[in-house]
C-alpha cells in the first residue's frame, strides 16, 4: 500500500501548493497592515495592487529597467496609498466600521474602472524578477521564482517587524493602533499613522502585484480578484493582526487547497475553494484568533 | 395619553399616503417602468431583511446575495421539477433561505466582526460553484428557464393577469406583487423592531456582554436575526426569479451581496425609513453609470465614485441623516452632532 | 365638375400613396430612413473586455451608413449593458423590444445570456439574429426556436475537428485535456470525444478549472503524472499561457492543441516569451478570422479596411480579434438586410438569415463563406487548421467543414 502510493505526486502537489500560497502571501501581509491601522479589511487592496502592476508595466514599456521600475512603482504606490487614506478614509474615520467597509468596496470599483479606462483590456506580461528555469529535485519540480516569491514575502515581514520594533516611527504607529487616545496625549500624530499604514500596505500590494503577474504568467485587469479571497482567507487563518501569520497562513492554505483538490475526488477542482474555506472556518471555531494571532480581550 | 395621539395620527397619515402611492403609481408611469420599480422592490425586501441583521443586531453579512440565490433557485426548481405555480413557491422559498440563514448564523455564535465577514464572504463566493455542481437540480451553468421548461407555471404568460376581476398587464402584476409583499415585509419588520424582539436585537448590537448579563440568550437572538433576514432575502430572490423568469449562477455573484449591503448602509443602518432610498439607489445607479459613459471601465468607476461620495457625505446613511435632522432643536444646540 | 373629379382623384391618389408608404413602414423598428436593431453586451463587470464585439459591429455600421446605408436606410444599432448577468439581459432585452421598439435583436453576447431571452423573443416573433455564442443549441434547435440563429463556428464542432485529426494522424496518442468548467470548455471536450469516436479511450486524463482559480499548476501536474503526450487546452488566454509555463516548469513538452479563443498571435507570443520557442513549437489550432496581431495580414486589403474603419469610426483597440468578429457579423447582417428587400419585415429577415450565401466577407479567411439553408443553421462552419512554427502560425491542409 505504502509503495503503491505516489509519494512523488504528493510531494509535487505540496510544493505547488507552497508556490501558489507564496503568491498570495504578500497581498495577505498588505491586508494585515490595513487591518492593524484602520481595523477594516480593505476590499480594494487587490485592485490597488493590480493598478500598481500596470504602472510597473508602463514604466518597463517606456524603457525603464526592471529594478528601476520596481523601486519607482513601490514609491508611487506608497504615495498613492497615503493619498487614498487622506482623501477617502480620513473623512469617515469616526464613522461606523461598516461605512468604511462600503467605502473600500466603492474604491474597488473606482480603481478597477480606472485601470480598465487607462489601459486596454488585452493580456500583458511582466518580466519575472527571478529565473524560471525548471529545477527538479527527487522527481519534484519547482523554479527559483517560487522560492524567490516566498523569500520576498518573508523578507518583507522581517523588514516590517524591524520597522515596528526598532524605529521611533514604528513605535508611534503601533501605539496609535493600540490606543489612539493615549497616543495623542503623548504627541503622536495619530491620523498620519493611519496614512502611514495605508502607504505601507499599498507598497506591499505593489510588491505583491509585481510578483503575482509573472508567477501567473500573464496579467490583465482581473489579475488580483481571485487572489484577494485567498489572501483574505490566508490572513485570517494566520491571525489577522500578524504579518508572519499572513505568510504562514497563505502557504498552508495553498497546500490545503491543492491536497484536497487532488485527493478528495468528489471535491475535484470545482469545490476545492469552498471546502478549503470550510476547513478554515473549522480552525477559526476552535481558535478564533487564528494560528498566530493574539486572542483579543474585550473590555467590559 | 394626549401626547401620543398626534404621533399616531402622523403615522396613520404616512401609511395612507404610502398605500395610495403604491396603489395608484402605475397610472402615472409607463408599463415598462412598473417593471423597473418591481426590480427595485426586490432589492427593497432584501435590504429590509439585511438591515434587521446588520443594522439592528450588529451582525455583518457579506453573503445575502447567496441567500437570494437559495430563494430564487427554490422557486425555479419547484416550478420546473415539481410543476408548482410560480407565485405559490414564494413562502417556501423564504423558508428555505431562512433555514440556510439559520445555518450560517450558527458559526456567528463563535465568530464576530471580521471572521463572520469572512465566513459570509466565503459563502457568497462559493454559491455559484455549488449551484453549478448540483446540476441535476439547478440546471448547472445554464441555470433554469421557466419560459422554456415550465411555461405553464408562469403567471402572466399571455401578457395579462386577472385577479379579483381586475385585468392588468404582467408588468403591473409584478409591480403589485413585489411591492405588496415589500410593504407587508416592511410592516412586519417595523412591528418587530418596535417590540421586544427589536430591543433584544439592539441590546446584542450595542453590547453583547451587557445583553448576556441581563439574561438575553445571545445564541437564540443571533440565529433568529440570521434566519429572519434569510427569509426576507429568500422571498426577494424568489420574486427576482418570477420577474426575469430565469435563474442562473451568474446572477448571484458576490456583486449582488455587495449591492444589498451598500443599499443597507446608504439607506441607513438601523433605520427602516431610509431603506426605500437605499433600494432605489442600488437599482438605478449601475444603469445610470452606463448612461454617463460607456467607455471601457467608466461605468464601474462612476458607480464606485458615487458610492464613495454618498458615504463621505452621509456616513450614517440617509436614514441617519434624516434622524439627525429630526432631532429637537435643543439637542442640536447643546450637544455635538 | 372636372375640377372636382380631378380633386377627388388627387386625394384618392394621395391616400393610396400614404397607405403604401405606411404599409412599407409598418414593421416595428423600420422607418423610411432607418432600421433600428439592438442587443446586449457586458459594458461593466469582469467580462467587459468582450464589449469589443459590439463596438466593432457598431463601427462597421457607421461605415455602412456613411456610404448611404442599406436600401436608403441607415442602421441604428443600440447596445445595452447586461454586466454578463442573464437576469439583466432579460430586463435590457425587454426594454429594447417594448421601449426602443427594435426591428430585431442582434449580436447579443453570451450563451446563458441569449438562452435567457430566447423563448420570450420567439414567442413575440422578434428575430434573435447572429447570437454571439459558440453553443450548438442556437443552430440545432431552429425547429423549436425559428427566430433564433447563431454565427460563429461552435465549440463542439471545433473539438470534433481536433478529435478527428488525432484519429487520422496520431492514433496512438495519449491525450490529456485541460478545460474550463463551463459550457465553453465542456462543449469543446464533448466535441473532442465525439471526434475521437471509438478511440475516446485515448483521453487518459481530464482536468477542469474554474475561472476564479488563481492558477492551474495542480491540474498540469496531474496531467503530466498521467503520462500524457498530447495536451488539449480548452482554456481562455490567461490559463492557456499558464498551461505552457507550468508544463515547462515540470520539464514537460507535450504536443498542444490550442482552442481558437486563445490562439491569437499576441497570446502565443506571450506564451513563447514566457517559456521558449521549443515549448510552443508544433501547437495546432483552427482559425476562421483574420488575426489582427498576425503580421501575415499586414498588407491584406480586408485588414486594411478593418483598421481604417476602426480608426475613423472609433471602434476601439484594433489589436482586438473580437472587434474583427464584430465587423464580420455586422457585414453579414447587412447582407441579410439587403436580401430582405426594400420593405424588410421580421419574418423576411429571418428568411434571409436562413438562406445566406456571403462569399465576400473581408474579415474572414479567404475561401470561407457564410452559408445557411433550411437544414443548415450554422452560418460559419468552416475553418482551417494551423500549426505554430518558429514563432508564427502557418495554415495547412484545406478548409474543414466544422460540423
Amino acid at each position: 500500500m505504502i509503495l503503491a502510493f505516489d509519494w512523488t505526486q504528493l510531494a509535487q502537489q505540496i510544493v505547488i501548493g507552497l508556490a501558489s500560497g507564496g503568491v498570495w502571501a504578500t497581498l495577505a501581509v498588505a491586508l494585515v497592515l490595513i487591518y492593524r491601522s484602520t481595523g477594516v479589511i480593505n476590499f480594494a487592496q487587490g485592485e490597488m495592487a493590480m493598478f500598481s502592476t500596470f504602472i510597473a508595466w508602463s514604466l518597463v514599456n517606456h524603457g525603464f529597467s526592471y529594478w528601476a521600475a520596481f523601486v519607482l512603482t513601490v514609491a508611487i504606490s506608497f504615495a498613492g496609498g497615503v493619498a487614498v487614506e487622506r482623501a477617502v478614509i480620513r473623512p469617515v474615520e469616526r464613522a461606523p466600521v461598516l461605512t468604511v467597509v462600503i467605502v473600500t468596496l466603492g474604491l474597488f470599483f473606482v480603481v478597477n474602472g480606472a485601470a480598465r479606462w487607462i489601459w486596454s483590456p488585452e493580456t500583458r506580461s511582466l518580466p519575472n524578477a527571478f529565473s524560471t528555469r525548471p529545477i527538479t529535485v527527487a522527481g519534484v519540480a519547482f523554479s527559483i521564482s517560487d522560492l524567490g516569491t516566498i523569500a520576498v514575502s518573508l523578507a518583507a515581514v522581517a523588514l516590517l517587524w524591524a520597522f515596528f520594533r526598532f524605529t521611533k516611527l514604528g513605535l508611534a504607529s503601533r501605539a496609535a493602533a493600540v490606543n489612539p487616545d493615549a497616543s495623542r496625549l503623548v504627541g503622536v500624530r495619530v491620523t498620519w499613522m493611519l496614512a502611514l499604514g495605508w502607504g505601507l500596505a499599498a507598497a506591499m500590494g505593489a510588491v505583491s502585484g509585481m510578483l503575482t503577474a509573472p508567477a501567473l504568467a500573464s496579467f490583465d485587469q482581473n489579475l488580483m480578484q481571485p487572489v484577494l479571497l485567498y489572501a483574505f482567507a490566508g490572513a485570517v487563518l494566520g491571525g489577522i493582526d500578524s504579518p508572519l501569520g499572513a505568510v504562514v497562513g497563505s502557504l498552508l492554505l495553498g497546500v490545503l487547497i491543492n491536497l484536497i483538490g487532488t485527493y478528495v475526488n468528489w471535491v475535484g477542482t470545482d469545490l476545492r475553494l469552498p471546502v478549503a474555506l470550510a476547513v478554515i472556518l473549522g480552525v477559526l471555531l476552535v481558535r478564533p484568533a487564528g494560528l498566530f494571532g493574539r486572542p483579543m480581550e474585550t473590555r467590559v | 395619553m394626549r401626547s401620543r395621539a398626534p404621533g399616531i395620527a402622523v403615522w396613520l397619515l404616512v401609511a395612507a399616503v404610502v398605500l395610495l402611492a403604491y396603489l395608484f403609481a402605475p397610472r402615472f408611469i409607463s408599463d415598462f417602468h412598473s417593471r423597473e420599480l418591481a426590480g427595485a422592490g426586490v432589492f427593497f425586501i432584501a435590504i429590509v431583511g439585511l438591515n434587521l441583521l446588520t443594522g439592528y443586531t450588529g451582525q455583518i453579512s457579506l453573503g445575502h446575495g447567496a441567500l437570494m440565490a437559495v430563494g430564487g433557485y427554490t422557486t425555479a426548481a419547484l416550478a420546473v421539477h415539481e410543476h408548482w405555480r410560480d407565485v405559490w413557491t414564494i413562502p417556501l422559498a423564504g423558508v428555505a433561505a431562512g433555514i440556510v440563514g439559520f445555518l450560517i448564523g450558527l458559526p456567528a455564535l463563535r465568530l464576530s466582526g471580521l471572521y463572520l465577514a469572512l465566513a459570509t464572504f466565503a459563502f457568497a463566493i462559493a454559491i455559484p460553484s455549488l449551484l453549478k455542481k448540483f446540476s441535476g437540480l439547478t440546471g448547472g451553468s445554464q441555470g433554469l428557464r421557466l419560459l422554456e421548461d415550465a411555461p405553464l407555471q408562469v403567471t402572466g404568460l399571455s401578457g395579462t393577469v386577472t385577479i379579483f376581476g381586475h385585468t392588468m398587464t404582467q408588468n403591473h402584476f409584478l409591480y403589485y406583487l413585489t411591492w405588496g409583499i415589500g410593504l407587508l415585509g416592511f410592516l412586519i419588520a417595523w412591528l418587530l423592531v418596535r417590540g421586544r424582539v427589536g430591543r433584544t436585537f439592539r441590546a446584542v448590537r450595542d453590547s453583547e456582554v451587557a445583553a448576556a448579563s441581563v439574561g438575553i440568550n445571545l445564541a437564540w437572538t443571533k440565529t433568529l436575526a440570521f434566519a429572519l433576514s434569510g427569509v426576507y432575502a429568500g422571498v426577494a430572490g424568489s420574486l427576482l426569479a418570477i420577474q426575469v423568469e430565469i435563474v442562473n449562477p451568474l446572477s448571484f455573484t458576490f456583486l449582488l451581496s455587495i449591492l444589498i449591503l451598500v443599499g443597507v448602509v446608504v439607506g441607513g443602518l438601523g433605520s427602516l425609513g431610509g431603506m426605500i432610498l437605499g433600494a432605489l439607489f442600488v437599482q438605478y445607479l449601475p444603469d445610470l453609470s452606463t448612461h454617463v459613459s460607456t467607455a471601457e471601465g467608466a461605468p464601474d468607476f462612476i458607480f464606485g465614485a458615487a458610492i464613495i461620495v454618498v458615504m463621505l457625505l452621509l456616513p450614517t446613511g440617509v436614514g441617519g441623516f434624516l434622524r439627525r435632522l429630526a432631532r429637537p432643536l435643543t439637542t442640536r444646540l447643546y450637544l455635538r452632532p | 365638375m372636372a375640377r372636382v373629379k380631378y380633386l377627388i382623384l388627387l386625394v384618392l391618389g394621395a391616400l393610396a400613396l400614404a397607405t403604401v408608404a405606411a404599409g412599407a413602414a409598418s414593421e416595428t423598428g423600420v422607418t423610411s430612413t432607418q432600421v433600428t436593431i439592438g442587443g446586449t453586451t457586458p459594458l461593466s463587470g469582469p467580462a467587459s473586455a468582450y464589449q469589443s464585439v459590439a463596438k466593432g459591429a457598431a463601427a462597421y455600421f457607421r461605415y455602412v451608413n456613411a456610404k448611404g446605408g442599406v436600401n436608403k436606410r441607415k442602421i441604428n444599432y443600440i447596445y445595452k449593458d447586461d454586466a454578463y448577468d442573464p437576469s439583466k439581459t432579460v430586463d435590457a432585452t425587454r426594454e429594447l423590444v417594448s421601449q426602443d421598439k427594435v426591428f430585431a435583436i442582434f449580436n447579443s453576447l453570451g450563451t446563458d445570456q441569449n438562452l435567457a431571452t430566447r423563448a420570450y423573443l420567439n414567442a413575440l416573433k422578434v428575430p434573435q439574429l447572429f447570437v454571439a455564442s459558440g453553443a450548438t443549441t442556437f443552430g440545432n434547435d431552429y425547429k423549436k426556436y425559428p427566430y433564433t440563429i447563431g454565427y460563429q463556428p461552435n465549440y463542439r464542432a471545433e473539438g470534433t475537428i481536433y478529435g478527428r485529426y488525432v484519429v487520422k494522424h496520431a492514433p496512438k496518442s495519449r491525450i490529456g485535456v485541460l478545460y474550463q468548467n463551463d459550457d465553453y470548455g465542456k462543449d469543446l471536450l464533448a466535441g473532442l470525444q465525439r471526434g475521437l469516436g471509438a478511440k475516446a479511450g485515448l483521453v487518459k486524463s481530464k482536468q477542469s478549472y474554474n475561472v476564479d482559480d488563481p492558477d492551474v499548476q495542480s491540474q498540469i501536474a496531474k496531467l503530466k503524472a498521467a503520462k500524457v503526450n498530447t495536451l488539449m487546452v480548452f482554456a481562455t488566454p490567461k490559463f492557456a499561457i499558464q498551461a505552457y509555463v507550468y508544463a515547462r516548469k515540470l520539464s514537460w513538452k507535450p504536443l498542444v492543441y490550442m482552442n481558437a479563443v486563445s490562439s491569437a498571435a499576441n497570446i502565443m507570443g506571450l506564451s513563447t516569451a514566457a517559456t521558449n520557442k521549443k515549448q510552443t513549437e508544433g501547437t495546432i489550432s483552427i482559425v476562421f478570422l483574420k488575426d489582427p496581431t498576425d503580421p501575415a495580414w499586414r498588407n491584406n486589403s480586408g485588414m486594411k479596411l478593418y483598421r481604417s474603419i476602426m480608426k475613423k469610426y472609433k471602434g476601439g483597440n484594433p489589436n482586438d480579434v473580437y472587434a474583427v468578429y464584430g465587423m464580420s457579423v455586422a457585414h453579414t447582417f447587412v447582407a441579410a438586410l439587403q436580401k430582405a428587400g426594400k420593405n424588410p419585415t421580421r419574418a423576411g429577415i429571418v428568411k434571409a438569415a436562413d438562406s445566406l450565401n456571403v462569399t465576400n466577407d473581408p474579415f474572414l479567411l479567404p475561401g470561407i463563406s457564410v452559408k445557411t439553408s433550411a437544414t443548415d443553421h450554422f452560418p460559419l462552419d468552416q475553418a482551417k487548421l494551423q500549426r505554430y512554427h518558429d514563432g508564427h502560425w502557418v495554415a495547412f491542409g484545406g478548409l474543414f467543414r466544422v460540423r
